[in-house]
């Protein structure tokens, strides 16, 4: 339950450390990546909610979205479009789509949680 | 409840894990390279400044060229008015040198001091001897004697002349106006002092010159006398003088 956590801290402790001097220039294709890493994430705790987790499409979909997102906004940045607009909006979207649906599966998972040690609680009784 | 069954519990750790482990480290280079950057919008930012570079730039090469522009023409300028000097100078001793021959101005130099007096003497001895026959014209200066002399003056090279303190110049009349002899339209009075710039030795000898009119007076018993002595002294033509007919060909 906690090794995800740990990897996440593990990894900010890790850049952190790492003193990798990023250009500036970089900055917004890191930012869309980040912003398709989060999606990533997001995606597979609701898998893991629905129990429709597989490990391959959340490694591959993390990949390939950072990735494509990144290889956008620079496009963008070359053509004078603001690409990397689309990567914000779409992972933007499915980020609040995800979150949506995890919270209610969690609250409903809550909920029935409560029901059954109430029930439980009467039959003991 | 998926969450909570511990057959997948190692399923979703593992890659989980991963891509949390990415996402944090994305994370921190992202946030660093922001902060390297400076601010957020940095693209519009730089483009912005560096619009502002190169609009700044095309002001200075605009200014300098403006600058170069208006040191040639000061060179020009500067040329110019050194010629403008030079001619200026130029012009103006010119004036001054065709004003000194044209006789404006005031010369001395050697030469001779004439004098041309009526022969009051004789006239009156012959009034008393002859009165019948006497003609007091006879034993005056007249405007042709003048004219004759001062001819005979500007033959020998004469440079500058003036009877009675009238300077002599080209548009200048000797004419007689009943007992006086209008000069620049004055009226002068013997004797009649004439004022001559030049060779002294040729002015004399021209005057002496046995068929002109100087030797001719004197010979005739005019009071005349001639000095070669001092420096002389002739004054400028102090009248007007223009042209209303002639005009200059081209």
């Amino acid at each position: 339950m906690w090794l995800p956590i740990i990897g996440l801290l593990v990894g900010i402790g890790l850049g952190s450390t790492l003193a990798i001097p990023i250009p500036g220039i970089y900055a917004k294709y890191l930012s869309v990546a980040l912003l398709a890493a989060l999606d990533s994430v997001f995606g597979g705790l609701r898998s893991i909610i629905e129990d429709k987790f597989d490990g391959t499409v959340l490694l591959t979909g993390f990949f390939s979205n950072a990735l494509l997102a990144a290889l956008l906004a620079y496009l963008g940045d070359r053509l004078g479009v603001d690409l990397y607009l689309a990567a914000v909006f779409v992972f933007g979207v499915r980020l609040f789509q995800n979150l949506a649906i995890i919270r209610r599966e969690m609250l409903a998972n809550w909920m029935q949680k409560r029901q059954l040690s109430a029930l439980e609680g009467k039959k003991g009784g | 409840m998926a969450n909570l069954q511990r057959q997948t519990l190692k399923k979703w750790q593992a890659p989980l894990t991963l891509v949390l482990f990415l996402s944090g480290l994305l994370l921190v280079f992202s946030l660093r390279s922001m902060a390297s950057s400076g601010t957020l919008p940095s693209r519009v930012q730089n483009e912005n400044l560096a619009n502002l570079i190169r609009s700044q730039e095309s002001e200075i090469a605009d200014i300098e060229l403006d600058v170069s522009n208006r040191r040639d023409l000061l060179n020009t300028f500067q040329l110019n008015s050194a010629a403008g000097l030079q001619a200026m100078t130029y012009l103006q001793n010119n004036v001054k040198q065709q004003e000194v021959l044209a006789g404006f101005t005031e010369v001395e130099g050697p030469g001779l001091i004439i004098s041309l007096d009526d022969n009051r003497k004789d006239a009156q001895n012959a009034e008393t001897l002859n009165p019948g026959q006497f003609n007091p014209d006879d034993y005056l200066i007249h405007d042709r004697h003048l004219l004759y002399v001062v001819n005979d003056l500007r033959a020998a090279g004469a440079e500058a002349i003036s009877i009675n303190d009238q300077r002599i110049i080209s548009s200048t009349e000797i004419r007689c106006a009943g007992n006086t002899i209008l000069v620049n339209s004055t009226r002068l009075a013997p004797p009649y002092i004439i004022r001559a710039i030049g060779d002294p030795a040729s002015l004399s000898g021209m005057l002496e010159s046995p068929e002109n009119e100087y030797n001719i007076l004197k010979m005739s018993g005019f009071p005349v006398s001639e000095d070669a002595g001092q420096t002389v002294l002739v004054p400028a033509y102090k009248g007007s003088y223009q042209f209303s007919y002639a005009t200059p060909q081209k």
